[in-house]
């Protein structure tokens, strides 16, 4: 399911790009009728989901790793400038060069210029999603240089043009044969069969060369250490470590926000990051270096700090919590809308809850204001999430703020559910006006209401309810009139 | 023990027979129950569809209305929720400090209907009788915002008769949401289709809550596709006995 | 101003905006840091020998092959080990003690050490060590609750590239060197170290429909042989 829509770097290649993605409801609707997408996104959600709860359930300490997390991020938050600034000064003394990106048209350009720099026709990348965030690949595409992912999910995506649709693992939609389908037609592999055991060999071998030739690597960072000057990276198949040693120059690209304080900060961080992630006590291989170390890896290390709207994040009291995240995807994973629809349909690199309160923020409320309200609400994703990130609380927020933006327009005047909501409100400031409202609604509804006394259909707002469920008839008397019925002395009015 | 009944804006409307079975329940127990002529409703609406000036104007009637109240009991987790976790942060906000300390005070006053009977009442077995297989659906607001825990399932283990009919992937959203069923409809239905799988399975002849607004959701579609599964609110069951069974099935 | 300049100063005004109550400097802030709430378990309650078990459990469980010894069988144990690989051409960190590499070399026709001795401004290049079959290293830490083994890339750890390429990786690990929890790990290093590589396992993806595939590129043989350096009635915290 590619799209083809140019970008706004210019490319021809597919994009998850909020500012031009459908509503949610609407993106969502063909999803739902792919069964076979659906029938992949809940298998893989139930077994991540099934793995976390074991991990967990072994950590009698977790719900204090959980405060723990959730107090370093806030900490580091509340200070960001002085944190960011004694990474900077550590790591630039450990030989690294700090580069500092207000938004991604910067970012794209500082490490453009670091490649010409460099001479780099091709490139090797680790998975990050904080590129897709700014679009990278296709911009480097177009000024020349070639771009090889080297994550097995990110070359099935990269191979079969298709757009990540989970932060851990991006090609959750995709099954086995989907994925044979795609290595045997670009890696001219006829032949392949559709083991993972086969898929990955495949994936082993195209890689093994780029990894030994290619000398320049773009990485993203889990975590950046303040104290050090330190980058960390959390993996499990091992092309990040060929990455990371391996060519000559390295740069890494990383939001403000990814910073903690202190090495040991990692104790907590790592404890709940791969249990959270992929439901594993921890992931095969985490990898951290500081600077340039003389004789082992990469002798030019590059750091490029993206902004791109995380600073407005910072500055809001409830919404501040959004930056907590260690993309772990645990609350995609836990999310019962997510299961049903999968990535694609929040338009945009970051989906799921996460992504309903990330993806309009970065763009400061101007776009993707329909995924604050992708969510029954259920609080299913606060629970899982390793750093407390209370996201009903922010969903709420964003929705409040993306209701006083449109009620200013004048189209929504009309809007039934606008109009409605406003009504409803005058009816509930005074008792007998909302008992008054229920005997029109009993008459109004009445002439929707069959024999068996159930409403089959309703028009407007209504018929999105009666599309799949009929609604009972209203009684012929409400509660408060039953009560007052039964002759019981009123209560002293309280004034 | 006095108590004073918040009927909720959907249930005076739409389920009367809950508030008459919650009456008859607490009557039965010696509760002499009060019922504000003058309430309407306590915002959740407004406040998760994003109109929160709206829901300021209905959090601070409420808290002006039952200010006074010895207790308040409520048969709606969802209603619970809002009080007791989004009032204080919208208080916070409109600046008010006189509101804030009157809702302080109201708080620990404020009940769920399984929590005004295991915690304010001490009692699990209201003597009920009720003798159908029921399949208990844990409404989210409940389960993660109220933390109810095993109340509701002390409740029905007492009631006389009741098959209980555990429901698989218990902690999974059936969809409703709210407004979310008709803003979402599509995504909010398809979630539906895979809960109602888990509650057909059940065989049940009942699938009951501490919320009609998830069971409007769910019996909406059971009726529309004739599952031959009936929905009832827990009130219902609780108040039910074998002089006097619940309404509708005497 | 350059352009960098500018946009340094201007990200860092916008967070300096957003937070007026922020520290001046990292170190104004460290007492806030100090009072950090840590509830979590800093130190682990097992017995030495529970530990050790659990740790093999633990790499077992990833698929590595676990082996015992006693501190004078090390040798041995490692030329059994490499024996049993089927492969001739191994190499070693700079710093590996040679009593290691002996025995092996005595017993095993054909077999190959390439020492990377880069210190020594003779270090191995990529290729060779692409060519090479197995590598055998010390490491610095074994954390028992998840199966880590902890690299910090020492001389007798190696460079990085050296437990990366080759396929088949042999880790001496000292039971003294094992610690129950990961706060545990921290607490042994006195200062942060400059590179570290915390291994769980040989590599493997979950990316083909959840199901856990091992050996994508780095060694896809995790063998560890576990030295019991700490005698068996001393309970060591």
């Amino acid at each position: 399911m590619s799209r083809g829509r140019a970008n706004a770097a210019g490319g021809g290649h597919p994009v998850l790009d909020p500012a031009l993605a459908p509503p949610f409801p609407v993106a969502a609707l063909p999803v739902l009728r792919n069964s076979q997408l659906r029938k992949n996104v809940a298998h893989a959600t139930d077994v991540i989901q099934a793995k976390r709860a074991r991990v967990v359930a072994e950590k009698d300490d977790w719900q204090a790793l959980r405060n723990a997390g959730a107090a370093i991020r806030d900490h580091v938050l509340e200070n960001l400038g002085a944190y960011l600034e004694q990474f900077e000064e550590r790591c630039t003394a450990a030989g690294g060069t700090v580069h500092w990106a207000a938004d991604a048209a910067g970012a794209r350009s500082i490490i453009l210029e670091i490649l010409r720099q460099e001479k780099a026709a091709e490139v090797i990348k680790i998975k990050t999603m904080t590129s897709a965030e700014i679009q990278l690949n296709p911009f480097l595409e177009a000024a020349g240089v070639k771009v090889f992912e080297t994550d097995l999910a990110e070359i099935i995506l990269q191979l079969g043009e298709e757009e990540p649709s989970h932060i851990v693992a991006p090609a959750l939609h995709v099954n086995r044969s989907q994925v044979r389908e795609i290595f045997a037609r670009r890696m001219g592999l006829k032949d392949l069969s559709d083991d993972p055991q086969a898929l990955t060999a495949a994936a082993r071998n195209y890689l093994r060369r780029k990894f030994l030739d290619i000398p320049t690597a773009i990485s993203g960072a889990n975590f950046l250490i303040a104290e050090t000057g330190s980058v960390a990276v959390v993996e499990s198949e091992g092309n990040g470590r060929m990455c990371l040693t391996l060519p000559r120059a390295l740069i890494t690209l990383a939001g403000i926000e990814k910073v903690v304080p202190r090495f040991q900060d990692l104790e907590v961080m790592l404890q709940v990051l791969a249990r959270s992630a992929t439901g594993e006590r921890m992931n095969p291989y985490t990898s951290l270096w500081t600077g340039v170390t003389p004789g082992d890896g990469p002798q030019r290390f590059h750091v490029v700090l993206l902004d791109n709207g995380r600073s407005g994040i910072l500055a809001r009291k409830t919404e501040r919590q959004t930056l907590r995240c260690i993309r772990c995807a645990a609350c995609m994973n836990a999310c019962p809308v997510y299961r049903q629809t999968g990535g694609h349909a929040y338009g945009s690199v970051y989906p799921g809850p996460i992504g309903a309160i990330l993806t309009p923020q970065l763009m400061q409320m101007h776009h993707a204001q329909s995924l604050p309200f992708a969510s029954s609400l259920c609080g299913a994703c606060y629970e899982v999430c390793p750093v407390k990130i209370n996201i009903p609380e922010v969903l709420l927020e964003l929705r409040s703020q993306v209701v006083n933006q449109e009620r200013r327009q004048a189209l929504r005047f009309f809007d039934p559910m606008y109009v409605g909501l406003r009504v409803a409100n005058l009816l509930f400031s005074r008792a007998w006006l909302f008992h008054a409202a229920q005997r029109l609604g009993r008459i109004g509804l009445g002439f929707f209401t069959r024999g068996d006394g159930w409403i089959h259909s309703l028009p407007s707002v209504g018929a999105k309810w009666t599309q799949t469920r009929d609604l009972r008839g209203l009684p012929s008397q409400p509660f408060h009139a039953w009560w007052a019925e039964r002759g019981r002395k009123p209560m002293k009015e309280a004034k | 023990m006095r108590a004073s009944l918040f009927i909720t804006c959907y249930n005076d409307t739409l389920y009367p027979e809950t508030g008459r079975a919650v009456v008859r329940l607490l009557e039965r127990l010696g509760v002499e129950l009060e019922f504000h002529p003058r309430q309407t409703c306590c915002g959740q609406m407004h406040a998760n569809t994003g109109f929160r000036s709206e829901a300021f104007s209905q959090a601070t009637r409420f808290v002006s209305l039952y200010q006074n109240a010895e207790t308040v009991v409520i048969p709606s987790s969802s209603c619970v929720a809002m009080i007791r976790d989004q009032y204080p942060g919208l208080f916070e906000e409109l600046g008010n400090d006189e509101l804030r300390r009157q809702l302080a005070d109201l708080l620990p006053r404020v009940f769920e209907l399984s929590e005004f009977l295991i915690d304010r009442l001490g009692v699990d077995d209201v003597g009920a009788y009720f003798p159908h297989r029921v399949t208990y659906h844990a409404s989210c607001h409940g389960l993660r915002g109220l933390h109810l825990g095993d109340r509701p399932n002390r409740l029905l283990a007492k009631v006389r008769g009741l098959d209980l009919a555990p429901l698989p992937n218990l902690d999974r959203c059936c969809g409703f949401g709210g407004t979310f069923s008709v803003k979402n409809g599509d995504v909010s239905s398809a979630m539906l289709a895979v809960k109602l799988q888990d509650v057909v399975s059940t065989r049940a002849e009942f699938c009951t809550a501490l919320d009609n607004s998830c069971l409007m959701h769910l019996g909406g579609a059971m009726h529309r596709q004739f599952a031959g599964m009936k929905t009832i609110h827990m009130a219902e069951i609780l108040a039910s006995t074998e002089s006097d069974p619940a309404e509708g099935l005497a | 101003m350059s352009a960098a300049a500018n946009s340094r100063r201007q990200v860092l005004e916008r967070i300096r905006a957003a937070t007026p109550n922020s520290a001046g400097t990292a170190e104004q802030g460290a007492s806030a840091w100090n009072a950090l709430p840590r509830g979590y378990t800093r130190v682990g309650a097992m017995t030495a020998d529970a530990r050790i078990q659990r740790m093999m459990e633990r790499l077992r469980e990833y698929d590595a092959e676990v082996t015992e010894c006693a501190p004078d069988e090390l040798p041995a144990a490692i030329s059994a080990q490499l024996a049993a690989s089927g492969r001739l051409k191994f190499v070693a960190p700079p710093g590996t003690p040679p009593a290691w590499m002996v025995t092996a070399a005595w017993q095993i026709a054909g077999l190959e050490w390439n020492i990377d001795q880069c210190d020594a401004g003779h270090g191995l290049t990529t290729e060779e060590i692409e060519q090479a079959e197995g590598v055998v290293t010390a490491a610095f830490c074994g954390v028992a609750d998840s199966g880590t083994i902890v690299l910090h890339h020492s001389a007798t750890e190696g460079r990085r590239v050296l437990t990366l390429l080759p396929d088949w990786h042999l880790c001496i690990l000292h039971s003294s060197q094992v610690v129950e929890t990961l706060p545990e790990y921290f607490a042994r290093c006195q200062q942060p170290p400059a590179l570290v590589t915390w291994i769980s396992g040989p590599s493997a993806t979950a990316d083909i429909e959840m199901t856990r595939i091992k050996g994508v590129h780095g060694p896809r043989f995790l063998n560890v042989i576990l030295v019991r350096d700490l005698g068996d009635n001393k309970i060591q915290q």
